[in-house]
């Protein structure tokens, strides 16, 4: 018997009783729609965290914290393995700081902050794409760059201690502090260097010739002096110790490594490669994507447990199948009997009932599909507009509540194409076992 | 065509725990040569309409062997028999057995689409059919739209259109009237002159038992008599 006489079997049957098959297909759209939707919200929020971190630009950074000396201690990275590390494949630029180990203070005409301050190594800065806020990044030795809150932070000489006042954005209110252009602005540094037991204060010049841009988490604050390595040459030659120290140049050890440094790679796709490799090299590496792994993990795991869910509605529809397709065999007994005693064969009457109940899952499944998108579209429109009005806060921009791709869709069919054909398996049997002389009636 | 070997058949009666045997059919033994029509007559119990159901394959002897064209049907699984019956057997039940929500058409179509054929050929031959029973112009009518006899024409039909070497018939005329019952012998007759085809009769009337060249009579599960009737 050929499929196509099979289906025009199974559709001639179905009208028999339209309405207790429609019944049957509206409870499986209804599971199908119900896992869809539910695990939906899981993919929807996985997607947004996603999308979130990888239009990030730290996305591509590999922060390298040191390196393994072979007996479980870290040593900061020296100039050796920063070169080592420039080296590998995939990376694009290696940005490294070497910070000052003394308070440091910046005075121009009439203002002065205290700040740290931080040797970089700014054409690397430049190759790994960071771009400057105002201005340019420094090319001698007496040239800086600035925090983004740094002029922010420059305090009048003349108000007293008592008096600074900070405005609601955490900084000096604007009377107090410097308004002028900053950029071309010089300033002396003030640091101490200690001799026979005494600090004594030195000066040297600097020029802002650049203002970096603003920190993108709001709360980050960025008011360091950003030196050259010339600069930090010079102060080491004053106080005699590595990374001006404010000890004794006797007693002082040497401490030459960086304290930060971070891998640009060249893409997302390079960074686990990069990663990998500075991993076998013995670095200590942290990547944002390292946390995506984990929150990958999280988000399966809740799909997983919604989709489990969603089945569990799936199954209780198959009763309904079941349940169908047993009385469907039951009022077909005599027409079935007819069918085995001029020669239709066991496997063809298990076939068409299977068969049936597979139809049945299926367009169940294609309408809950359809409904799924229409219920996913209204949610995503809907909820935002709903939960802004209620809580009267703005959401993220680009948050999905529901998304549904195509795998869940594949899921959520193969779900439903799995349990009916499950429930139609005993009342298929049970077709294949009538007796034909007792489905006839008689006897011939 | 037909060889049937010291045939026994026992129906199990009664509630598990407390079964009983009955013998239906006792150490039969007969053959039906091919292109020969044969009337097997007895009263109501004797065991005639269990040999056609062995025969047919619709229950499995208790003992013996039944042999039809050539193949030892009686060791044939379920699923053999099926694909043999579809082959080589028509049926003519008492009750038609149509299938009520299908039309004289469809009824008629419905061993061919089993035989997986082509629609086309389909169509072919069931017209044909159609015609070859004089019911061209009742195709799509459903059996409750047509008589007695009409619905004995279509079930012939359908036992027809595969073109089977042998035909099993359970009281043919059991439910029509004198004169449609002389129509339908006489079509039988026919069929069996012109196509060669087996026919296998059961009856318990003796003017439907004349047409067969032979008649075999079954009484209390035994064969009786075999021969040509009088």
């Amino acid at each position: 018997m050929k499929l196509k006489d099979q289906f025009r079997f199974i559709r001639q049957n179905m009208k028999k009783n339209r309405m207790r098959v429609f019944m049957t297909i509206l409870a499986s759209a209804m599971s199908v729609a119900f896992l869809i939707v539910l695990a939906s919200v899981a993919f929807g929020l996985h997607d947004t965290v996603i999308k979130d971190t990888i239009e990030s630009p730290e996305v591509t950074q590999i922060e390298v914290a040191g390196k393994d000396t072979g007996n479980g201690n870290a040593e900061s990275l020296t100039n050796q393995n920063i070169t080592e590390i420039e080296a590998l494949d995939g990376v694009n630029a290696v940005t490294r700081a070497k910070q000052i180990r003394q308070e440091t203070r910046y005075v121009t005409d009439g203002y002065e902050i205290n700040t740290q301050t931080v040797q970089s190594h700014f054409p690397s800065m430049e190759n790994a794409g960071i771009e400057l806020g105002e201005g340019s990044f420094p090319e001698t030795k007496d040239e800086v760059a600035v925090g983004y809150h740094f002029a922010l932070n420059l305090l009048k000489d003349d108000v007293a201690d008592e008096d600074i006042e900070y405005g609601e954005d955490g900084h000096l209110i604007p009377e107090q502090r410097f308004s002028g252009e900053i950029i071309g602005q010089t300033f002396d540094l003030e640091f101490k260097r200690m001799e026979d037991g005494e600090e004594i204060a030195e000066t040297v010049p600097v020029t802002v010739t650049g203002v970096l841009e603003k920190p993108g988490r709001e709360w980050a604050w960025d008011q360091k002096v950003y030196i050259t390595d010339e600069k930090l040459a010079e102060l080491e030659a004053i106080t005699g110790t590595s990374k001006a120290m404010l000890t004794d140049p006797s007693e002082a050890g040497e401490d030459i490594g960086y304290d930060t440094a971070t891998v640009y790679a060249d893409d997302l796709e390079a960074v686990k490669s990069v990663m990998t490799s500075l991993e076998e090299e013995g670095y200590y590496v942290y990547s944002i994507v390292s946390e995506m792994g984990q929150i990958n993990t999280l988000f399966n795991i809740a799909k997983a447990g919604l989709i489990f869910i969603g089945t569990i509605a799936i199954l209780i529809a198959s009763i309904g199948i079941f349940n169908t397709m047993t009385m469907a065999v039951t009022e077909r007994a005599p027409d079935i009997g007819i069918m085995k005693a001029i020669g239709a064969s066991p496997k063809v009457i298990k076939r068409i009932f299977l068969l049936e109940s597979t139809y049945i899952g299926l367009v169940g499944a294609v309408i809950g599909i359809a409904v799924s998108y229409v219920i996913s579209i209204g949610v995503n429109l809907a909820l935002p507009m709903i939960l802004e009005t209620a809580f009267d806060e703005e959401l993220p921009a680009g948050l999905q509540f529901s998304s549904i791709p195509f795998t869940l869709v594949l899921i959520a069919v193969v779900i439903c194409l799995a349990v009916t054909m499950l429930s139609g398996l005993r009342p298929a049997k049970r077709a294949t076992e009538i007796d034909v002389l007792k489905a006839m009636r008689r006897e011939i | 065509m037909i060889e049937i070997n010291q045939l026994s058949h026992q129906f199990v009666l009664g509630k598990k725990g407390q079964q009983s045997r009955l013998d239906v059919l006792k150490n039969i033994s007969l053959h039906v040569a091919e292109g020969e029509i044969v009337s097997i007559v007895g009263r109501s119990g004797s065991g005639k309409s269990t040999l056609l159901n062995l025969i047919s394959g619709f229950i499995r002897p208790t003992e013996g062997e039944i042999i039809i064209l050539d193949e030892k049907v009686s060791e044939f699984t379920e699923e053999e028999f099926a694909e043999f019956r579809l082959k080589n057997m028509g049926f003519i039940f008492q009750s038609f057995q149509l299938i009520p929500s299908m039309t004289a058409y469809e009824n008629i179509e419905l061993p061919l689409i089993l035989k997986g054929m082509s629609e086309q050929a389909r169509k072919q031959m069931t017209l044909d059919m159609l015609k070859t029973v004089g019911l061209e112009n009742f195709k799509d009518h459903y059996p409750s739209e047509l008589s007695g006899g009409q619905q004995q024409r279509v079930s012939i039909a359908r036992a027809l259109v595969l073109e089977p070497p042998l035909i099993l018939a359970d009281e043919p005329t059991g439910s029509l009237d004198s004169e449609t019952e002389a129509d339908l012998l006489a079509f039988i007759k026919k069929l069996n002159k012109e196509r060669g085809i087996t026919f296998v009769i059961i009856t318990h009337d003796d003017e439907v038992a004349k047409i067969g060249d032979r008649t075999i009579e079954i009484a209390d599960g035994e064969l009786v008599r075999s021969g040509v009737f009088v």
